[in-house]
């Protein structure tokens, strides 16, 4: 790896993110529905106030002329107001991103920590019950509809149990220095242990719900690469050296076997993303994808054009970054 | 790599298992939570256009005049207000109100405010998208601190009922504090003040012990009963009722029909309603075939059992009407002639028409309609109109139906229209009047334009709702659309709460609501 495929890798960037724009501004312009009609909803107004209302928001233009418009100001950095917060888009999505990127990043370490060994035991104890039980636990996993499953979860475990929270992100007692922005570090960089506790009880059933179905996918997909690898002939070497089974396992069968595991882990966190939209809705979770969501149904054009910006850059670091690790994982690959 | 395995995986356990043994926050005595469907856009009054943002934020700021449980306007931080003449009001301060910053509010800070929300750019550059809620309002003159002018450049009688809709800020600290800073700060005059506003998860408010009272006309008055209140941004149904059921909110809006019954069942909760000011009704396309025959129109009106509908799908909590004006709206014609359930009646109808054997038809609905539409769709077939119901989406509904004058895309539509302010001109003007925004029937009728205009500047109370009767009892014989009820707004409460009121302009003042 080095430092040219990097700029290589970044340019490649520049006509993804054009078509993202092209796409998703067209898709919305040319979608029936006038934010101006949304905005105003059922109260009265006349004629010229609508359009003075229309003017401001930058929708007297024509298409093609308002996505010129737009995608100047883009290459500065100025992705307009919101229609409907009148606030810079930026700031919007600013605001909502850390407790999305806190609830992503806690399920795909829930996920992660639980599907991979779990994937290396189902292979090594192949056709017992351990791995018929596992196998159908991921079939469930995978198939259980993510607004379903949280909403039994809440049920269950807010109020019938009630040991866990319903909805947000923290208690309201709670208070801490916003540093990174993430409360579970933030409460530990502060030492709040009581903190960390209820951010944590908050995040809990939210992370289970999107955790849930990657941890699934996952572990099929170490279980199914670890066969493969577990009947390679460097194996069988290793077990003739007499090495221990563990040793087998981890060092030289699970560093070969991840290499699968650690595509779909990457594309999975990309649909990451969009389950995220679901769960933040059911939780009440101050999230950037239910925000989005929202913003589609409105027709709030600037904060939508920028969101999907960023998803779309997010997704192109995924796969690079995941490129990097087969490199890591296996130097034979090269970028 | 095992063992670092195992202690992840204890020291996950561990620490899920001490958040769950911590108190889970249950509601504190003094503190009132309302778990709502959405958070406030901004938490500047004159900077959206949203009814929900309008109710969080109205426990921090008060108006001139609000409303009392009747729905009648009266005095809030106004003492008493005048019509000098039909361009002209003047309205008065209650002495002694003061902003949360204890500074005093005066005639200045009402000029202000309305000078906000009518001249261009004021905010920070951007116009008020709540200009056209203050009408023709020209200028606000001061006559003394605590006196003020309202001129308007034409009469509208409907002034201080849409004065019920704009907060007073105060003129030194959003001069301070700029557009930004009101987006995200509060200096008002009401109940509450703004303790912190997590974005997209809770407004927090604490009471403002330097209240003036509020409504003179509205007991109790003196300071809020609860220390604390927190509006939580609750969006899905389901998650609101559990927040209610699990004793984590005291009020949620928005209760869905089908869990009315488990609310009522839970012995900690219970179910309050009151009338709301959406009507519902199914516009007819009149400009062309079938529905462009009134005989057709009719006989749909006599197909369906609008109250077994209201019973079974709406738990019976829905006002049946005959006409576009919910039961408390001004002016609303209280004898209109109901078409009464009638299947043969129907049939006959359709066969003078030139339909003996039935026709086709298409009803358009939004997903939230789907079970409604498909009952009304299996009554229709039963009277022979066979109808196909499609659920589309919201927006595309809307570009193909409200057209403005231009040719409408399909047959029938379920759709209704609120009235927040109950003055018609919020509801009848735009559903009925000639290509007007919400005319999602092509309806077009001279003579209920004319009456529907000269309402809307008629300054003589009685006469105007004369008009609107009239207009009333044409558009019931034309039946543009099969007008069909009001329903109730639904909410859940706890049994902890008293001394809240459901209000049918879906405001949540939380002035006078306690918990035990």
């Amino acid at each position: 790896m080095n430092f040219g495929k990097l700029i290589e890798r970044l340019a490649q960037l520049i006509p993804v993110l054009l078509g993202v724009m092209v796409i998703v501004f067209f898709m919305m312009a040319l979608t029936p529905g006038d934010p101006v009609d949304i905005m105003i909803g059922e109260q009265p107004i006349s004629a010229e106030q609508e359009a003075n209302l229309r003017h401001d928001m930058g929708l007297d233009l024509p298409p093609v002329e308002r996505f010129i418009k737009f995608l100047g100001n883009a290459v500065t950095g100025n992705f307009g107001l919101s229609f409907f917060h009148r606030r810079p888009v930026i700031d919007v999505i600013a605001e909502r991103l850390p407790a999305t990127i806190e609830l992503s990043l806690v399920s795909i370490i829930l996920a992660i920590l639980t599907s991979i060994p779990l994937g290396v035991l189902a292979a090594v104890k192949k056709n017992t019950i351990f791995d018929r039980v596992s196998t159908v636990g991921s079939l469930f996993g995978v198939s259980l509809p993510g607004f379903w499953f949280g909403i039994l979860l809440l049920m269950l475990f807010a109020v019938h149990l009630r040991i866990l929270p319903v909805s947000g992100r923290i208690g309201y007692a709670y208070e801490v220095d916003a540093v990174t922005h993430l409360l579970l570090i933030d409460s530990l960089i502060a030492g709040r242990l009581d903190t960390f506790a209820n951010a944590l009880s908050h995040l809990f059933l939210p992370a289970l719900t999107l955790g849930l179905p990657m941890a699934a996918i996952l572990m099929r997909v170490t279980r199914t690469s670890m066969l493969e690898v577990m009947s390679q002939d460097y194996i069988i070497f290793a077990e003739a050296k007499g090495i221990s089974r563990t040793r087998i396992l981890i060092r030289h069968a699970l560093k070969n076997a991840l290499i699968p595991t650690v595509t779909v882990a990457a594309l999975e966190t990309g649909s990451l993303l969009g389950g995220n939209m679901i769960v933040e809705t059911v939780f009440g979770w101050p999230g950037l994808g239910r925000l989005v969501v929202e913003s589609i149904f409105v027709h709030n054009y600037p904060l939508v054009q920028a969101a999907v910006l960023f998803y779309a850059v997010t997704y192109v670091f995924l796969n690079f970054f995941a490129d990097i690790l087969y490199t890591v994982l296996n130097p034979r690959v090269k970028l | 790599m095992k063992k670092q395995i195992v202690i992840l995986f204890t020291t996950a356990v561990l620490a899920v298992s001490v958040a769950i043994t911590m108190p889970m926050g249950m509601a504190q005595a003094g503190e009132l939570r309302v778990g709502y469907t959405e958070d406030a856009l901004t938490l500047d009054p004159a900077n959206h256009r949203a009814r929900t943002t309008q109710t969080i934020i109205r426990n921090m700021y008060d108006g001139l005049v609000t409303r009392d449980p009747n729905m009648k306007v009266v005095p809030q931080a106004a003492e008493s207000w005048k019509a000098i003449d039909p361009t002209t009001y003047e309205v008065t301060l209650q002495n002694g109100i003061t902003f949360h910053d204890g500074s005093p509010m005066t005639s200045e800070d009402v000029k202000y405010t309305f000078d906000r929300l009518t001249r261009d750019g004021a905010i920070g550059g951007q116009t008020s998208p709540r200009k056209s809620l203050v009408g023709p309002v020209k200028e606000v003159q001061i006559v003394d601190g605590r006196t003020v002018r309202f001129i308007l450049s034409s009469p509208w009688p409907q002034f201080m009922a849409f004065l019920t809709l704009h907060e007073v800020v105060s003129k030194n600290f959003t001069e301070k504090v700029g557009a930004d800073g009101m987006s995200k700060s509060v200096m008002g005059s009401g109940p509450y003040k703004l303790a912190k506003w997590r974005k997209g998860e809770s407004v927090i408010m604490e009471r403002f012990d330097g209240y003036y009272g509020g409504s003179q006309d509205l007991k109790p008055v003196g300071k809020a009963c609860s220390e604390t209140v927190i509006f939580k941004t609750i969006p899905e149904n389901a998650s609101r009722v559990a927040a209610l059921l699990a004793g984590d909110v005291h009020i949620i809006n928005d209760l869905p029909p089908h869990s009315v019954r488990q609310v009522e069942n839970n012995a900690n909760t219970r179910v309050m309603t009151v009338n709301g000011t959406r009507s519902t009704f199914m516009a007819l396309n009149t400009q062309k075939k079938p529905f462009n025959d009134i005989r057709v129109r009719r006989a749909v009106a006599y197909a369906i059992n609008r109250q077994l509908i209201v019973d079974k799908i709406l738990g019976g909590k829905a006002t049946l009407i005959n006409g576009i004006l919910g039961p408390d709206a001004f002016g609303k014609n209280k004898n209109l002639p109901a078409y009464e359930f009638d299947i043969a009646k129907s049939k006959v109808l359709l066969a003078e028409a030139g339909y003996p054997n039935g026709l086709d038809v298409t009803l358009d609905v939004t997903g939230k309609d789907k079970d409604i539409g498909q009952a009304i769709a299996s009554l229709m077939t039963k009277a022979g109109i066979r109808t196909k119901v499609v659920v589309g989406e919201s927006s595309q509904l809307t570009a193909r139906f409200r057209t403005k004058g231009k040719p409408i895309d399909g047959q029938m539509y379920l759709t209704s229209w609120g009235n927040g302010s109950l003055d018609p001109v919020g509801i009848f003007v735009p559903t009925h009047r000639t290509n007007d925004r919400g005319n999602s029937s092509g309806y077009s009728n001279s003579t209920v334009d004319k009456l529907l205009d000269a309402a809307n500047t008629e300054t003589d109370q009685a006469k105007r709702a004369g008009l609107y009767s009239q207009a009333e009892a044409i558009v019931n014989k034309d039946l543009p659309k099969v007008y069909l009820w009001v329903a109730q707004d639904l909410y859940g409460v706890s049994n902890r709460l008293s001394g809240w009121q459901p209000s049918s302009d879906g405001r949540i003042n939380l002035h006078d609501a306690c918990v035990k």
